[in-house]
Order: structure tokens, then sequence, then C-alpha cells
């Protein structure tokens, strides 16, 4: 019993830090119908710079993060505004091979950088942890998970109460219409794209001192993300919450009883079932685009 | 004889809103039926019920007394009815011959091959006047020729039925005149046509009858002289005060400011 | 009056009618029989062992690329997860001769079922999803796949692969070899070609092409989208499946991993995107110059070849977004196009 509560916590925290993972990936996907193939590109990337200012500097991930974000932040706004941008009314295989390369790019660039080992983040208070009982809940873990909801509550609060989140939605439901109101959308799409990339980077470099990593690890995320992303509806900040945190109790719960590769399947099944029948998602409002017929 | 297009209690909601409510009306053959109503009453949704685009929540669509309710776009074109849309939505790859030959290759009387069908788009190319802009690409279009290409596409099928959703919308008045001597000479060769739209001059002058749809209701029908007159239609797209100005009851309803625009009653 | 020796439409987006013979046709057929001449004698008289294998990859990539083109160039519907069919083509032929002895050619046709089946079947409920939708379930199915084959052990070997009995006193059939192979993939290219330019000059390639743009029109011109679609997708695995099948063969021992690679969609979507979505020519032109390149890149730059590759994906669709054949064919007519323009019809 004690086995499965454990894996309950675990489960829970890591999803928190999976809904941090995809969140940005859902907005991107929501706003802009953009699908970021690089985007566990990103995560990854936030892992390594904030590795390399503790390996160099001795700084903990928690303060990394902050670098990681604004770096990412910064090159998330370049990538959108002069390469995506590009491509955004193309037909959608166009912006799918452009961040496949771009993902290839990057992930190849932190291996011949930092070669294929896996690194990992210390921190010294990481792995204590409190006992509740049986179950052990460690500070790193936690620590990751109370950033994930603060994240979360941040950027509804972004979206909902400035007007920068503002014109991000509306350019997310009429573009032109946007445009129309003075809303300058190129600069709201690279925006949305930098935070995008931003939160994935905070997130990497937080995971990275959970988990130990290497550049392989990158797909892995995009392929969460897009299942958060989906079961949580596109573009919906709480609905990747919840997306992030199921995912992580299936997975965890998946890993106890069953062995690893049928967990993958189990995965895929679901979202692909979610898919057929509400492609919404769980949360999400029925979003009539997502068919083909009435 | 059943008339050749009927509605019987035609509804659909979305969410909580009715965009249709109950809407049974008839269409003799070869009559032109202007459908006209403030925004949002639900004309759109109504054409796309009556073709297969949305389906109904309540109701029958029938078409020669059979019941088609519910069937999918292509067996309602198979019916001989065809529509344009209210935003053109050509194929865009494909050019303007290629755009209306689609309708000759796949409509109720199919062509033999795609090459034929390319030759039997010639006629209706002719017909709405694209004939020698059969080589263009659609976003090489005017809006006039854009809203010809859409006509085309429909008139390729050689339809029975013709549903036209404001077609005239954004041409200028010396572009409406030849889309109306078109819509009666269609008429003339037999076609029944439901005409919905906002150009009230094209309405009045082309329309055998006229249905005033409201709020996914339908609030009268009749004699288009008749309608337009009619106090309720004024009260639906006007407003009260102008229902009383009409009745008689109030002389200057604005109270002196500019009257808002709208050209319902004419 | 033969619409196909005008001019083509310029700004049109997407896919463009391809196909078109014109009055040149006895040139163009004198330039294929020409060169499908030259490609069989050439193992003879021209190509070494290694240069025919390379070549064989390239016709199965040709194969592939066409089978993309079908269902994501025409009908516009982005597969990405293609790869299920030439899995379950390569298993199917694998798991028929290891198992029940079957001779490959027998497999052949079965493995053909088996990739029009599993696409029909899984294009019912999944066509009905558009774009990325679209794209993430095909993937999903495919991911899927792998795992189930995997986790089938009993039957496919599992993770530890499936060996076909291709030498020796159990071999079911003659090895081909090298040159064999050659000619096997070169026969299923030259198949997949003759498909898609049958369809494109066919009522179906309207059909598909009306979808990829607005399917409500489609629709409402009479096209059965649902069957459409479904077609298309079904030649599809067919045609993918078979190169899988033969892939099986050559390979003689398969793996979950390799057979159901999504490197493998990556590379035939690249190919006929970058060659031509919805042109005959283009995947062919996509596929030979994308091996040829990749091969080049593995021998020169052996420990960046991914990343010069990302790099050139990248490039390419930002210089070349409407494909190889279509730039020429714009080119051609005179509308020169700068190497930057070309996107400029995409921009934001």
């Amino acid at each position: 019993m004690s086995e499965f509560l454990q894996a309950t916590v675990y489960g829970l925290l890591e999803g928190g830090l999976l809904a941090l993972v995809a969140i940005g990936f859902s907005l991107v996907w929501g706003v802009m119908n953009i699908v970021n193939l690089a985007h566990g590109a990103f995560v990854i990337t936030g892992a390594y710079i904030a590795w390399k200012l503790n390996t160099e500097l001795g700084l903990d991930p928690y303060l990394g993060m902050f670098v990681s974000a604004a770096a990412l932040f910064l090159a998330g706004y370049v990538v959108q505004r002069f390469l995506i941008n590009n491509v955004v009314n193309a037909p959608i295989w166009m912006t799918l091979l452009l961040t496949f390369g771009l993902d290839l790019l990057i992930v190849q660039g932190l291996q011949l950088l930092f070669t294929a080992d896996f690194r990992s983040i210390h921190t010294g208070w990481g792995s204590d942890g409190l006992a509740i009982g049986d179950v052990r809940v460690p500070y790193g873990r936690l620590a990751g998970f109370g950033l994930a909801v603060a994240v979360t509550l941040a950027l509804v609060w972004f979206m909902t109460r400035t007007r920068t989140g503002l014109a991000v939605r509306t350019t997310g439901m009429d573009r032109a219409a946007a445009r129309l109101m003075g809303v300058n959308v190129r600069h709201v799409y690279a925006l949305t794209f930098g935070l995008s990339a931003a939160l994935a980077a905070m997130a990497g470099a937080i995971l990275g001192s959970i988990n130990t990593f290497s550049p392989s690890a990158a797909g892995g995320f995009t392929l969460q993300s897009f299942v958060i992303a989906v079961l949580g509806g596109l573009g919906n900040m709480w609905g990747a919450l919840a997306g992030g945190i199921l995912l992580g109790l299936v997975q965890a719960w998946g890993g106890q009883y069953l062995s690893g590769t049928l967990v993958n399947a189990i995965a895929f099944g679901v979202l692909v079932l979610v898919l057929i029948v509400r492609p919404a998602g769980l949360l999400g409002r029925p979003y009539y685009e997502a068919r083909a017929e009435a | 004889m059943s008339p050749v297009l009927e509605t019987r209690d035609l509804s659909r909601r979305f969410g909580g809103v009715d965009a249709v409510a109950g809407v049974s009306m008839a269409v003799e053959e070869g009559t032109v039926l202007g459908i006209i109503g403030p925004n949002g009453a639900g004309k759109s949704t109504l054409i796309n019920l009556i073709t297969g685009h949305v389906k109904p929540s309540h109701g029958q669509v029938l078409v020669d007394g059979r019941d088609v309710t519910g069937r999918k776009p292509w067996a309602i074109a198979k019916e001989r009815v065809a529509r344009t849309f209210q935003i053109v939505k050509p194929f865009r790859n494909l050019t303007v011959r290629e755009n209306v030959a689609i309708g000759a290759m796949y409509g109720p009387e199919r062509a033999g091959s795609a090459r034929e069908a390319i030759a039997q788009a010639e006629e209706a190319l002719e017909r709405v006047g694209l004939g020698e802009r059969a080589e263009l690409a659609p976003g090489e279009l005017s809006v006039a020729d854009a809203r010809r290409l859409e006509l085309a596409k429909a008139l390729a099928m050689r339809p029975r039925v013709l549903l036209l959703d404001e077609v005239m919308a954004g041409l200028r008045p010396d572009e409406i005149e030849p889309s109306l001597a078109l819509i009666r000479s269609l008429r003339d060769d037999g076609v029944t046509i439901l005409v919905v739209e906002h150009v009230m001059r094209a309405i009045m002058a082309v329309s055998d009858e006229v249905l005033v749809m409201h709020e996914g209701r339908e609030l009268t029908r009749g004699a288009p002289e008749a309608v337009v007159k009619d106090e309720r239609v004024i009260e639906a797209y006007l407003g009260e005060r102008y229902a009383r100005r009409a009745r008689g009851e109030d002389a200057d309803p604005d109270g002196g400011r500019e009257p808002e625009g709208g050209d319902a009653a004419g | 009056m033969n619409v196909t020796a005008k001019e083509r439409p310029g700004a049109a987006v997407g896919p463009r009618v391809g196909g078109g013979l014109g009055g040149r046709a006895w040139i163009w057929a004198a330039l294929i029989a020409l060169g499908l001449v030259i490609l069989v004698l050439a193992p003879t008289y021209l190509l070494l062992e290694s240069e025919q294998r390379t070549l064989a990859s390239v016709f199965m990539f040709v194969v592939l690329a066409q089978g993309w083109n079908l269902i994501g160039g025409f009908a516009g519907y982005p597969s990405f997860g293609n790869v299920v069919f030439f899995g379950l083509g390569g298993y199917t032929t694998a798991v028929l001769m290891a198992k029940a002895g079957a001779n490959f050619w027998l497999t052949v046709p079965a493995a053909a079922v088996v990739g029009l089946g599993f696409a029909a079947l899984m294009g019912i409920p999944i066509l009905r999803l558009k774009g990325h939708y679209f794209a993430i379930a095909t993937l999903g199915v495919a991911e899927g796949m792998r795992e189930v084959v995997i986790n089938v052990g009993g039957l496919t070997g599992g993770n530890k692969g499936i060996t076909v009995p291709a030498v020796g006193s159990e071999a079911t059939t003659s090895y081909p070899g090298n040159t064999g192979f050659y000619f096997y993939f070169l026969a299923l290219a030259v198949l997949s070609i003759v498909v898609v330019w049958a369809v494109s000059r066919s009522r179906f390639g309207y059909a598909l092409r009306a979808i990829s743009q607005d399917e409500d029109a489609a629709a409402a011109a009479g096209i059965n989208t649902t069957r459409a679609k479904i077609a298309a997708f079904a030649l599809s695995g067919m045609l993918t499946a078979l190169a899988g099948a033969i892939y099986a063969f050559q390979q003689v021992t398969i793996y979950p991993e390799r057979l159901f690679s999504v490197d493998i969609t990556v590379l035939m979507v690249v190919m006929c995107v970058l060659g031509g979505a919805g042109t005959v020519l283009g995947p062919v032109i996509g596929g030979v110059l994308l091996q040829y390149l990749s091969e080049w890149l593995r021998d020169n730059f052996t420990d960046y070849h991914t990343f010069v590759f990302g790099a050139i994906i990248v490039i390419a669709v930002l210089v070349l977004p409407m494909g190889i054949v279509n730039f020429a064919r714009d080119s051609w007519k005179g509308r020169r196009i700068a190497p930057f323009e070309a996107v400029r019809q995409y921009r934001l």
C-alpha cells in the first residue's frame, strides 16, 4: 500500500513539473496553431544552462532557472519572429518540418557541445525531504510542484488581467481582427513563443536537478507535452496543469505495475482515443475546428 | 404535386442558443424565394441545415417529398441541390475552369472523365461571364468575379434547386444588375432558387416571395411589397421606434438625432 | 482545348495541378523510356554493388515519399505515422516467411492487403480529424503499433527482432542479392510513380485536391469526402507496406525500432515536401536528392551529419516552401522568384 502511495506522491509531484513543461507548448498550439516539435529541445537547453551555471558558479538551479528562462525567452522570440513567422500561413507540414529541423539542430548541437553523457544538477537540499508516514516527499520535487502551480496562476493572471495577455488571447481567436485593432501580431506571436520557450527552460532547469538528463531526452518531453496539451485542451492553462498531473500519475502507477514499454503503448492509446472521442481534451471547450465534418 | 423543397419544424441548437427554431416552409418549383432577416437571424444556418453541412437538432428537410434530413452534403448534391457560400470557398490550387469542373465531375450528372468535365465547365463559365478568365487562379479574381466563380461552380452541377448565400455582398451597384438578370434567367429555365440577402433592392427585384427570419424563427412570409411594409419586419430590423412610426404613432422616432443605418424600409 | 498546355496558376497555395504533359507529351515519353532503359541496364554495365544498394534505398524512399504524397500532398492530410504501414508490411512478410515458411512472393500481396486494410480501418475514425490533430493521431498509432509489436514477442520476436530464412536449406525463396533488390525496388518505385500520375489526372485526383483546399466546398460539390480520403489513405498504406515487405526480405533481420521509426516518417515527409507535395515528380526528386545528400553527409561529416541535416531542413523550408518542382515550374515561366521571396506568400 505504501508503495502505491509513494508512487502516487511521486506521480503527482512529477506531474506538476510535466505541466510546467507542457504549458508553453499548449499555449503556442492553442494561440498560434503551431506545434513546436523543438519544445523538448528547449527544455533540455534550459537544463544544460542551469547545469553549466551550477558546475561553473555553484548556482542553485532555482536561481539558475531564471537565467535559463531569460535566455530561452530571447531565443524563442528570435526564432518565432524571424523563422517561424515566415511559414505561419503555409500548409501545416511546413511548421512541423521547420520545428523538426530546429529540434535536430538544437539536440545535435547540445550533443556536440556537451556529449551524450547523462548529467544532473546537484542541490544541497533537493534530496532531503519530509516523511509522511511511510511516504517520502523530497523537497526538490515538492518545490518543483509548487513552482508549477505558482507559474500556472501567474500565467492565468497574465492572460486575463494584463493588456499584453489580452492581446495574446485575442490574436489567438482572430488574427485578422486583432491586427485591425492595432495589435502587432508578429510581435505578439514572437512574445508568446518566447514565453513558451522560457517556461520550458525553467522546467528543464528544475527537472535537471531531479532526474538525470542528456540531449536524447528532448524527444520524450515533446511527446509528453503533446499528450498533456491534448488532454487538457489547447491553450487551456489549468487544463495543462490537470493534464500534467494526470499523466504523471498514470505514468507513475503504470511504472509500478506494468512493463515500461506497455505503459507507453497505453499512453499512446489514450492519446489517440481522446483525439477521436473528444479532441477538445478533458477540460477544453469543444473545438469544432478539430473535426473535418460538421 | 409536392413542393420541390420543404422543411418541417427544422431546428438547430448550439449550446444554449437556438440558431434556427422550428422553421417550416415549402418552396414550389421554378420560383424564387428571398430570405431576409437581421444579422444572426439564422439564415445561413438554415442553408447549412438544408445542404447537410450542419445536422439539425430537430425537424426534417425534404426534397421532392423525399426525406433527406441529416444526409451528408454530397448526398444532398446528388439530389440536385447546389449552393454558394457566403464567404467564397474557391479551390485555390486549381484554375477557375477546374474549379467549375469539379461540380461537373461530381455533380448529379457525373461527367465521364476529368477531361469531359473540364469541357462541360465551359458552359457554366459562359453563363456567368467568366469565359475569358478561365485560366486564372481564383486568387487573381476580383470580388465580383469570385462571386461569379462561386455561382458557376454550383451551376456546373445542373441543379434543380439553387441556394444562394449573400451572393450580392460587396458588389457595386453596376455589378448587382447582371447578377439579378442571371438569377431571373435561371428561374426562367426552371431552377428553384433560394436567395439569402441583405441587399434589399436585389430581393425586391427578383423574389416571387419573401421569407423573413428573426432570431431563428420565421417572422412572416409573403409577397415582397407586403413583407417590406410589415411592421414586425421593420421592428426586427430597426427597432421598436421605427415600428411605431410605421404605425403612425410617433412622428419623429429619433427625437431630432440622426437615425442609424439599415435600409429595410426600402 | 487542352487546359494543361497553357499557363498554370501563379500564386496558388499548396499542391499545384500537376501531371500536365501538354503538347510536349512525346518528348516526355521518350525521356522516360530512355531513363528506364538506362536504369534497367545500369546494374549490369555501370554500377558497383554498393552503388546498386544505394540506389535501391533511393528507390525505396521514392515509394515512401509517393505514398505520403497521396495522403499528405494531394488530400492535404499530413500523416506523421505512415511508417506504421512500412512496419506492418515488413512484419507481415517476415512473420509469414519465418513462422509459416511462406515464399516471399506469397507474402507480397499479403503485405499489400495488410497495408490497405489497416489504413482503411484506421482512416475511418482518424480521418475525421484535421491538421495537427490528424498528424499526432497518426503518430500515436505508429508509436503505439511499435509497442504492440514489441510486446507480441511470441509472434514477432519483440525487441530481439525476427529473421527471415534467406540462406541455406531453410530458405523458402532464394535471396536475390543487391542486384535483385535493386530491380524489386525499381519496379515498385515505377509502380508508385505511375499510380500517382494516374491519380493526378483522374477525377479522384481532382477530388483530393479539392478536399485539401476546402472540404466543405468539396462536399457541397458532390464529392464523398469520407470515401475519397479513405481511398487515398488506403492507397498510401498499400504502397508503403509493399516497400516494407521488400525491405524486410532485404534486411533479413528486422527490429521494431527500425521498422516503425519516426525518422523514416520524417524523411518521407521532407522528401515529398521539398521535392513538391502534390506533384508527380516532386517525391522522386526529393527522394533522390535527400537520400544522396544523407549518404554524402554521413560519409563526409560523420559527427555532424545530423546537425547539418537539421540545418538543411530549416533552410530548405524557408527558401523553397513550395518545393523544387513548383519552384522550377514558376521560374521556367519567367516568374522570377528570388530565394526568400518564395516564402512571402506564407509570411505572417
